[in-house]
């Protein structure tokens, strides 16, 4: 599936490094490299960036459990237990289906961010996932649900704020139980923080089904010039895929 | 306040307002020189699926290749094509995907040309800050890895690191891990892309050979989402029909 090495190979070229590609790893894996920043637009977010601080369970900003209807707290619950039985309830990403909005943002992977006067665009080196945000346009009357929905992008200050409807109820939120219906709304504040060396993505999470009110998680990436996205084909070789909707091993 | 200072104290104010509203308003957003502007949503024109060289033919193919795509081909009239990786959501590898009949978005920055394929929304980026590595040091995979300069107008981006699991298009030609592709797009008017390819693959063929493809440009569209795991029992282990 994915590769350490091509990302090895790939940082030897970006470094202009003529080390051999065993010394390499070590640049790559090793400490953020702090000389390297953002650039100094506050809304020039393109580049690649690493998720901080990784949590299976998205880091609310309650540093607890999101607010559940008795619905969402049963999913919740069934989840759980499958897991602790050792028969995990298969999500999308079981599937290689596409990860879903917010849950792709929570991914550890890195992404990277591409900017067009009309579009903002980021890749997702899981699964080859691709989010369009289409900037200062409304949302089309017609939306069919999708796996990542439609998402509308426009400025607020620094601040690049992200609405996301139109989203099936085959993704889930995390990657342990907080699962979502039809009605999920999305709205992401993306802004670079700590003087370009990390972005933050402020989520706010609304689904009347699943929650009795409106939640937040916040995820920090990692500026990181020193990757390339490399190939992720979970379609290749997919040992994790569900049997009767459950994740077996293989 | 000594009020000789005020007039100097309001420029300099007023000065820092202008440029704090200049950054706050300032958006890196690339803009491509005209002939260089290769940037929107594209669509194939013709159907590609038994490509051909430039002029017609049938790629110079070695013996054992050209057993190899014969069998292909009957594996295909058999209805049984089990050379051919999307049948299970694999991907098409390249130059493959290049031909799918599904609109293609080009992104451009200064450092990299994205292609972003509407077809298993799969995303090829075409380096403009590196070499190619030696083949012998890269790990083969399904896209390669393409770097690319301008030539003028004209994008030349060279793309090896192949696994050789896919084949070049729908008929089943085959090539090998050895395969290096040369590219040159260019706009042949504001509307039309074109893309000279050109296979140099020695374990496959007796000599390098071209192939040429067009794309349209589609106004307004936007890339839909196209999941092909979504609707294809085969890739999900389920039960088919």
């Amino acid at each position: 599936m994915r590769c350490t090495l091509s990302r090895n190979l790939l940082a030897l070229g970006l470094l202009g490094a003529a080390a051999s590609v065993a010394a390499q790893s070590d640049v790559v894996d090793g400490p953020l490299i702090r000389s390297a920043v953002s650039s100094s637009d506050s809304r020039d977010l393109s580049g690649v960036w690493y998720i901080r601080l990784y949590n299976r369970q998205i880091n609310s900003t309650l540093g607890r459990l999101p607010p559940f209807t008795a619905h969402g707290k049963a999913a919740w619950d069934a989840r759980v237990k499958a897991e602790k039985d050792g028969s995990p309830i298969a999500d999308a990403s079981s599937y290689c289906w596409p990860h879903g909005v917010p849950r792709v943002m929570n991914s550890p992977y890195p992404i990277q961010i591409i900017q067009t006067a009309a579009e903002t665009v980021i890749v997702h080196e899981v699964a080859h996932n691709v989010r369009h945000i289409y900037m200062d346009q409304p949302h089309p009357q017609s939306i069919v649900p999708s796996f990542m929905g439609d998402s509308a992008g426009h400025w607020e200050g620094d601040t690049l704020v992200v609405d996301t409807i139109g989203l099936n109820d085959r993704t889930w939120i995390d990657e342990v139980g907080v699962i979502h219906g039809k009605q999920l709304h999305v709205i992401e504040r993306i802004r670079k923080i700590e003087d370009g060396h990390a972005l933050e993505n402020l989520i706010r999470i609304e689904d009347p089904e699943f929650f009795s009110e409106p939640w937040y998680a916040r995820i920090t990436y990692a500026w990181r010039p020193d990757l390339r996205l490399t190939e992720y084909i979970c379609e290749e070789n997919n040992r994790n895929m569900p049997t009767n909707g459950h994740t077996a091993e293989k | 306040m000594n009020k000789s200072w005020l007039p100097l104290v309001l420029v300099a104010g007023a000065v820092a307002v202008v440029a704090g509203a200049g950054l706050a308003r300032a958006q890196a957003i690339y803009n491509p020189p005209p002939g260089q502007n290769l940037q929107g949503v594209w669509l194939i024109q013709a159907d590609h699926s038994a490509i051909r060289t430039l002029e017609g033919k049938l790629p110079p193919m070695t013996a054992a290749a050209a057993a190899r795509y014969a069998a292909a081909l009957r594996s295909r009239r058999a209805g049984k094509p089990v050379f051919d990786t999307i049948q299970s959501c694999k991907p098409h590898g390249f130059p493959r995907i290049l031909f799918a009949a599904y609109p293609i978005e080009v992104l451009q920055e200064p450092k990299q040309v994205t292609f972003l394929h509407e077809i298993h929304h799969m995303p090829r980026m075409v380096y403009l800050d590196m070499t190619l590595p030696k083949l012998d040091d890269m790990d083969p995979n399904w896209m390669g890895l393409s770097v690319g300069h301008w030539d003028g107008d004209t994008l030349v981006a060279e793309t090896q690191g192949f696994n050789d699991l896919t084949t070049l298009d729908a008929a089943g030609l085959p090539h090998s891990t050895e395969m290096r592709v040369s590219e040159r797009i260019r706009k042949l008017d504001a509307d039309t892309l074109e893309d000279v390819i050109t296979i140099a693959d020695p374990k496959t063929f007796t000599k390098s050979w071209s192939t040429r493809v067009t794309f349209r440009r589609q106004p307004g569209r936007r890339l839909k989402e196209y999941v092909c795991t979504d609707s294809n029992p085969e890739a999900q282990g389920l039960p088919a029909g």
